[in-house]
């Protein structure tokens, strides 16, 4: 596999950072409010089958233009854009948390554009009994504990000992504000979901996976059972070891079931 | 030289052990810790003490807006100052600020000081503010359009005084076919109009390039007070002019006693009581209230917040409030007046639970012994 290259893609204006690796159909990952936009190791299964890009979303990385980004919407549109800019047809979306959930507002809208979709730990619905607490009310060390299963995670233990008087250094600080900002542009009210998406999800009409993190404390379960219940013949499996981000936590195991659905 | 009365309207009943149990005084400190006796009490006091600053002497009192918390009990200053048009006759009556995103329409804004400016015979100081960032999460109103919204309402307000309605506004926010308020405020164009700030450029620019004044957010190192008042100078440099020190306000918790000892034996537990139990939590910054820019700005100034005071003698040093005998705080004040460069002191007299005799005794130490010398020495 060639060495993945990081680019830029004017999409309406925007300057989007993207990478991509691999050969083969496209599949774009959409990634969570972690901003988890550069390449992953264990990426390289799915880039021997797929071409597999990798956005920024908009204020996250080097991708600019929040300032368009207004809701959830403006969100699919961008990634409607920027399919059409990068010349993807019917790309796969893999999509984790926020990425879950934008890729959950594509595909009501343009179900007949995507391949396959894969919805992990996806945000975008509340639902009635299990509530996800305020990630912005809550301190990085109980939000570690809500997010992740394993307690030697490299970045459990970061958040763990965040302390508010000595913050990270301002690279770091820039990094995270800056992605916290931008997720809460679309999410901070409503609450990390939009009400109109359940009632849209019967228009998904692709073969759809919902992976879910067997302890993720965060966005509990029953939101992908939710998922799973109104997305038509829609599959829902349980990540075993993992929290809300399985794809930091168990990357292998994520791109192992990633590729078994999507290669036939 | 002007002397402002500031009233928080703290909440002084908390539990002694208020800090070990709950993470803040803002946002989700549960409001059953309010007894609505005591409050009855408090209110009535406090408003007293704005009236009592009038009959000493101060040049105008402060009254102030936040919400859910027990740091300040004000969330609706405008029916404070309504109260005080009626019940004072000279002072100006400064309202820093309403929070303007949390007014939809901010035409109210605009009515609700009009209003007051007519009662009070044109007696208004028209504080606009963001509103700080735990009300954000208190509105759950979305901090990443804090400043756009600001912006948008603050043009509108000033807009629906200086020109004559109906007119239709189309913003981003705010977009409204028929901007007609009655009534109209008394003092023309409009009332004076105080914008307070944390360093923030963006703030500074907007004040000097308005011409209106700038008020520096407490509870900072004296330090941080110098630095942003020298950009600000600056940024009225750029404009093309020199600021005059009435732009400028320096708010800061002043407590004069009979002696430097006694004052501070009768003061440090209510500044603690401030600084441990009320202060907790203001720091609350959601994401996008600020940009990137100015938090990493923010948090070089972290360890100069009084949050993260552990001593007197910090406390001290810092400037963070200004105690002791009259000579004390008149020579402290002489200094730092004189290095800020401002021509507004707004005193914060009534700090934590410091009680009402105290409270007004040192006001009337102020008043007398040390307001009538720094008004001889800066005019």
């Amino acid at each position: 596999m060639a060495a993945p290259e990081k680019h830029y893609v004017d999409v309406a204006g925007r300057k989007t950072q993207v990478t991509t690796a691999g050969d083969g159909p496209p599949l774009v990952y959409l990634h969570s409010a972690l901003g988890e936009a550069d390449w992953l190791p264990s990426f390289d299964v799915l880039a021997e089958h797929f071409t597999v890009h990798i956005p920024a979303h908009p204020g996250f990385a080097d991708s600019e233009g929040l300032d368009e980004i207004r809701d959830i919407e403006d969100l699919a549109f961008h990634y409607d854009d920027l399919f059409a800019e990068l010349h993807v047809e019917r790309p796969h979306l893999v999509g984790q948390s926020l990425g879950g959930w934008i890729a959950a507002e594509y595909a009501v809208r343009w179900t007949e554009k995507v391949g396959k979709i894969v919805l992990i730990d996806a945000a975008g619905l509340r639902v009635e009994g299990a509530p996800v607490p305020d990630m912005w009310m809550t301190r990085p060390p109980e939000l570690a504990e809500l997010m992740f299963a394993s307690k030697d995670h490299p970045l459990y233990q970061m958040m763990k000992a965040f302390q508010p008087d000595s913050p990270p250094p301002a690279e770091i600080l820039v990094a995270f504000y800056g992605a916290q900002q931008a997720t809460a542009r679309v999410g901070w009210d409503p609450y990390l979901h939009n009400p109109k998406l359940e009632r849209r999800l019967h228009r998904i009409s692709r073969p759809t996976l919902v992976l879910w993190g067997e302890a993720d404390r965060f966005v509990p379960v029953a939101h992908g059972e939710r998922y799973a219940e109104l997305i038509p013949g829609a599959r829902l499996e349980r990540v075993p070891d993992a929290g809300h981000l399985p794809v930091i936590e168990r990357p292998d195991e994520v791109a192992k079931r990633v590729a078994a659905f999507l290669t036939p | 030289m002007n002397f402002f009365f500031f009233h928080l309207m703290p909440y002084p009943h908390l539990p002694d052990d208020f800090e070990k149990r709950y993470d803040s005084a803002w946002i989700d400190a549960p409001n059953t810790l309010f007894d609505p006796e005591k409050g009855h009490d408090l209110y009535n006091t406090y408003l007293d003490d704005l009236v009592f600053a009038e009959e000493v002497g101060f040049d105008g009192v402060c009254v102030n807006e936040h919400h859910q918390n027990a740091y300040g009990l004000m969330p609706s200053p405008n029916l404070f100052a309504a109260a005080l048009a009626r019940q004072t006759k000279r002072v100006k009556i400064a309202v820093i600020g309403n929070a303007l995103p949390l007014y939809d329409p901010p035409t109210r804004v605009a009515e609700e000081y009009a209003i007051i400016d007519c009662i009070s015979g044109g007696r208004l100081i028209a504080g606009m503010v963001v509103g700080g960032g735990p009300e954000y999460f208190s509105f759950s109103l979305n901090p990443t359009f804090a400043r756009e919204k600001f912006n948008e309402a603050l043009e509108l307000v000033v807009k629906a005084w200086t020109t004559p309605g109906p007119f239709e506004f189309h913003g981003n926010h705010y977009r409204l076919r028929y901007v007609n308020p009655w009534p109209r405020p008394i003092q023309q164009p409009h009332p004076p109009i105080w914008i307070p700030g944390v360093g923030s450029l963006e703030t500074m620019e907007l004040v000097a390039r308005n011409r209106w004044a700038y008020m520096g957010i407490p509870y900072f190192h004296l330090s941080v007070f110098e630095r942003n008042f020298e950009f600000f100078r600056q940024a009225c440099e750029k404009e093309g002019y020199t600021a005059s020190p009435e732009q400028m306000g320096w708010l800061v918790p002043i407590y004069v006693g009979e002696t430097d000892e006694q004052a501070r034996k009768e003061f440090e537990p209510h500044v603690w009581y401030f600084a441990r139990k009320l202060l907790k939590g203001i720091n609350a910054s959601p994401p996008g209230y600020t940009s990137v820019r100015s938090v990493v700005k923010i948090v070089e100034s972290i360890d100069k917040f009084m949050l993260w005071c552990d001593t007197w003698q910090q406390i001290e040093e810092g400037s963070y409030v200004i105690c002791g005998s009259p000579e004390t705080v008149r020579e402290k004040l002489e200094d730092h007046i004189e290095r800020l460069g401002v021509g507004n002191v707004l005193g914060l007299f009534r700090l934590g639970s410091l009680p009402t005799e105290s409270t007004r005794r040192s006001m009337t130490l102020f008043a007398d012994e040390v307001m009538p010398k720094l008004r001889a020495r800066f005019g």
